[in-house]
């Protein structure tokens, strides 16, 4: 499928791969979500109006309601919209027709909404999870919570979470390759538009911090699921999880500010017509937190047993964490001072971001400081702080909508009433959040607060209905505009810089007419086959520029339906898994050791549960196939500034990002076993395999598999069908033979009564050589389709670069198994 | 990319790598077995990224990127451990 409907169309929403059309998708999807977040917070705020509650809610509704706000804001609301923004304007201002892998970029969005929805329905199935958004061990497992009990909408909420993580390591993946190697001609990285910069550092932090979220959510999922005991063993469970969640979540921080960041960047040029002042040292100071919000994440664990000397390293690179935030802070204020103000709504929503930005800095500085955090630690000065933080990105974000939208709806808005919204907004969030400073003796997730703080409770109380209003003015706004606003230019703000307001309102399908060009250091468009008859050389010779071999004139597609069908069947097989952990507690009690302390199951079994997960593999099987098979031109970009990833194209690119960011994965998967063993003391560690030999049988296994491959892609160079089949069918053979030594190992481990639940060891053992072992089934399923490929279409003799980053991929597979044989069978 | 013949020499280095793992837990002290073992493991994925993923003939921005991901690795880890200790 390659025709686009038109935009009326249902149809057209449902197949789109446009970067356009899915960056509506987003944007549209994360307010439908902010309201959804916004109404939990509505409903506590409400039952806060008295000390202890005002039967608005139950004591677990409570719970649940918070926790859903906390997560549907952080993860779907405040990431998605700035995700959102970047697809729609991203490629407009790098000069590419769209981003590098389209129908990923859907497959990215639809899984994001799945996720989404897996969250809608964990209330309906006995309760979402109800444990805070941090998820904190032990409360995040069955074991420790029998008041909440494992329900199967807990475990909805955790899958939906890490469909979610998923959604954004394909997006991620998707926008490095973009802006790495989609730049038009003569777009050097400095002199990218800002808010790409402050989006590519975004993905870059994204790329390793959600892998580590990703690796800790795995081994919650099998805790709730498969009732491992990660989170559950009574030493080291709650310092390994606030260590793999604070690595994600320090980052995260400033994933989700960045962008914000980037907006404010750009409002502060176009409404003073100045340039940004210091904008390199800018952009430096932007890499500098990039990079130290890898750095401070254990000042988020001061009141935990780690020692005082990382305590106080932690508090030294907090401090220096805020001293590129106070150059960009100056950077904007000296913008103003250098230019001319033109007040108009997106950049009052700007300058209110920088305003609240500058309160919430400040007031985290003093989390910062150990001994200043024994005290607010857990009160709602934390509250505060983080919402005048995090909120001051929605501001800033709230800025880029009213930037943007006549660019996506090509109608112009009421400034009257943008005021208005800004007035309200303003007035309604500092009525909300800062009455929490002075209450800041609450503690935070609970509703019984002291006597002398309700009226501060009612103030916030007051705030957040006032801030609630502002976003239905918001909407009323947007909405005024689209059925009544007049037409908007190509570019209605007078200095307006970047490459987005040189096309039409909306911009074409494609975007462009001509190629666009940066060459002589303007936009220009040129038209390639013209300059070629007029005897002209290829463009990208002159300017350093990298040709590839495809030709632009290539035309691109726009449409399928698989991204679409891949998200269902994803979606069913993880609404099945929720339900998955009644059988697996009936299977452990069936054993003769079943795991202690066997607290908190979920309710009776429910058959629609297995059913749904089978179908959902079925359905994935099915749709993944199809995915693989459709034709679907995706040409790449002729003349493109590509430094530093110039010499590789997109795919080998798009694979090495991916490994990249699963080297994070195992990583921390493997970091967890080696901190669960420190903490445990090394030599009292209990070894699990049965003996070593069949870890280095599998060893050698692995490693001739490799080989095989190997010869796999020197039999394609040679275009040889049947070395190639050979080689292929060798690899698959030598797979399965390597999950079948697996098979045998962990049937003598079930067959002495030890299974993933018997203890941490156990637990730590089957998940980690399971993690692989699922890998190398991914690997048989591709070699499998390869086979199929080789067979019925002679595929890979004339490109053979599948079967290289089919290579990439198993190399990576053995070289973590380098690393467990001597780990798991050795040490 | 490397010929047939370079690709076997490595497929033999790294059984005999492997081999040496296994062998160093039998003859040596745990101590001594576990360096060998982590000079030994650190060769193979040497020679696996270097030659049979074709590391070395990739852009060096491709190692950066793959040695930035171990190095987060190892932050992660290390640094978790030393605050248990």
């Amino acid at each position: 499928m390659s025709d686009l409907p038109p935009m009326t169309s249902v149809k057209r929403w449902l197949v789109t791969t446009n970067h356009k059309d899915v960056g509506i998708l987003y944007i549209v999807t994360a307010l439908f979500f902010l309201l959804f977040g916004g109404v939990m917070a509505l409903a506590f705020r409400a039952h806060l109006w008295e000390a202890g509650g005002i039967g608005l809610l139950s004591g677990n509704e409570f719970n649940q309601a918070v926790t859903a706000h906390g997560l549907l804001m952080v993860f779907w609301f405040l990431s998605p919209i700035a995700s959102g923004f970047a697809n729609y304007f991203v490629p407009l201002q790098i000069g590419a027709k769209d981003l590098a892998f389209p129908r990923m970029n859907a497959l990215s969005y639809w899984f994001y909404l799945f996720s989404g929805v897996l969250i809608a329905f964990s209330f309906f199935q006995g309760g979402a999870y109800a444990g805070g958004w941090t998820m904190y061990a032990p409360l995040n497992v069955p074991t420790y919570t029998p008041a909440m009990e494992a329900t199967t909408g807990g475990n909805a909420t955790i899958l939906g979470l890490m469909l979610f993580v998923i959604s954004i390591t394909i997006g991620t993946v998707n926008f490095l390759v973009t802006i790495h190697r989609s730049r038009a001609e003569g777009l050097g990285l400095w002199n990218m538009p800002i808010f790409t910069w402050s989006w590519l550092l975004t993905v870059w932090m994204m790329l390793f911090a959600f892998a580590a979220l990703l690796a800790a959510l795995l081994l919650l999922a099998t805790d709730r699921v498969f009732l491992t005991q990660y989170f559950a063993a009574e030493q080291g469970s709650s310092l390994l999880w606030a260590h793999l969640f604070w690595f994600f979540g320090h980052p995260e921080v400033y994933i989700v500010f960045f962008p914000a960041l980037g907006i404010m960047f750009e409002t502060f040029q176009t409404f003073t017509g100045r340039r940004l002042v210091g904008r390199k040292w800018v952009i430096i100071a932007m890499v500098l937190v990039a990079v130290q919000s890898f750095l401070v994440w254990m000042h988020h664990m001061y009141l935990t047993t780690i020692n005082l000397e990382i305590k106080t390293l932690m508090m030294a690179t907090t401090i220096g964490i805020s001293l590129p935030f106070d150059l960009m802070v100056f950077a904007l204020i000296y913008t103003m001072v250098k230019g001319r103000v033109r007040f108009t709504t997106p950049f009052l929503f700007s300058l209110g971001a920088l305003v609240l930005f500058i309160l919430g800095g400040i007031t985290g500085v003093f989390l910062g400081a150990v001994v200043l955090d024994y005290e607010f630690r857990g009160t709602y000065w934390v509250v505060a702080h983080f919402h005048y933080v995090m909120v001051s990105g929605v501001t800033a974000l709230v800025a880029g909508l009213y930037y943007w939208w006549p660019k996506i709806s090509g109608k112009m808005y009421s400034e009257t009433l943008g005021k208005i919204n800004f007035a309200v907004y303003f007035v309604g969030f500092n009525l909300l959040y800062f009455p929490q400073f002075l209450a800041w003796e609450t503690p935070r997730r609970v509703f019984h607060f002291a006597e002398g703080a309700e009226f501060y409770h009612q103030l916030s109380t007051v705030g957040a209905f006032v801030f609630g209003a502002s976003f239905l003015i918001m909407f009323a706004t947007f909405a005024h505009s689209y059925l009544y606003g007049p037409r908007a230019p190509d570019n209605p703000w007078e200095y307006s810089r970047t490459a987005e307001w040189a096309v039409p309102s909306p911009p074409p399908l494609e975007n462009w007419t001509g190629r666009p060009s940066y060459r002589t250091g303007n936009l220009e468009f040129v038209e390639d086959s013209k300059a070629a008859t007029d005897g002209g050389v290829a463009q990208g010779e002159a300017a350093a520029a990298e040709v590839a071999s495809t030709h632009e004139e290539d035309h691109p597609d726009h449409a399928s339906i698989w991204p679409l069908g891949i998200g269902i069947s994803t979606f069913l097989f993880f609404f099945g898994l929720t339900g998955i952990t009644p059988y697996i507690a009936e299977f452990a009690q069936g054993t003769e050791t079943p795991p202690e302390g066997f607290v908190g199951m979920a309710g009776e079994p429910n058959i629609v549960y297995p059913i749904l997960t089978v179908v959902g593999i079925v359905a994935m099987g099915y749709t993944l196939f199809k995915f693989g098979v459709e034709q679907f031109d995706v040409p790449e970009m002729a003349v493109a500034e590509r430094w530093p990833f110039g010499g590789v194209g997109n795919t080998k690119f798009g694979v090495w990002v991916f490994l990249a960011s699963d080297v994070v994965v195992f990583g921390a998967v493997i970091g967890a076993f080696i901190f669960m063993r420190l903490h445990t003391g090394w030599s009292d560690w209990t070894t699990v395999p049965f003996a070593s030999w069949p870890g280095l049988l599998n060893t050698y296994v692995l490693l001739t598999s490799s080989f095989t491959v190997i010869l796999a892609l020197v039999f394609a160079e040679r275009q040889s069908k049947k070395g190639l089949l050979g080689a292929m069918g060798a690899t698959l053979l030598l797979a399965l033979t390597f999950m079948g030594v697996k098979a045998y190992e962990y049937g003598v481990k079930f067959q002495q009564g030890e299974f993933w639940w018997t203890g941490i060891e156990y637990s730590i053992y089957f998940v980690t050589t399971g993690l692989h072992a699922l890998h190398v089934i991914f690997g048989v399923l591709i070699a499998l389709f390869m086979i199929y490929r080789i067979v019925s279409v002679d595929a890979y003799l004339e490109d053979h670069r599948p079967v290289e980053f089919f290579g990439l991929y198993w190399h990576f597979v053995d070289i973590v198994w380098v690393i467990l044989f001597p780990l798991f069978y050795l040490m | 990319m490397a010929n047939v013949r370079t690709y076997s020499l490595i497929y033999v280095a790294l059984l005999v790598l492997g081999t040496g793992k296994f062998a160093f837990f039998e003859f040596l002290t745990y101590e001594m077995a576990l360096a060998g073992t982590i000079v030994l493991a650190v060769a193979k994925i040497l020679l696996i990224a270097g030659y049979y993923q074709h590391l070395l003939e990739e852009p060096r921005s491709i190692s950066y990127m793959m040695g930035l991901a171990v190095f987060m690795v190892f932050l992660l880890t290390i640094a978790a451990g030393y605050s248990i200790q």
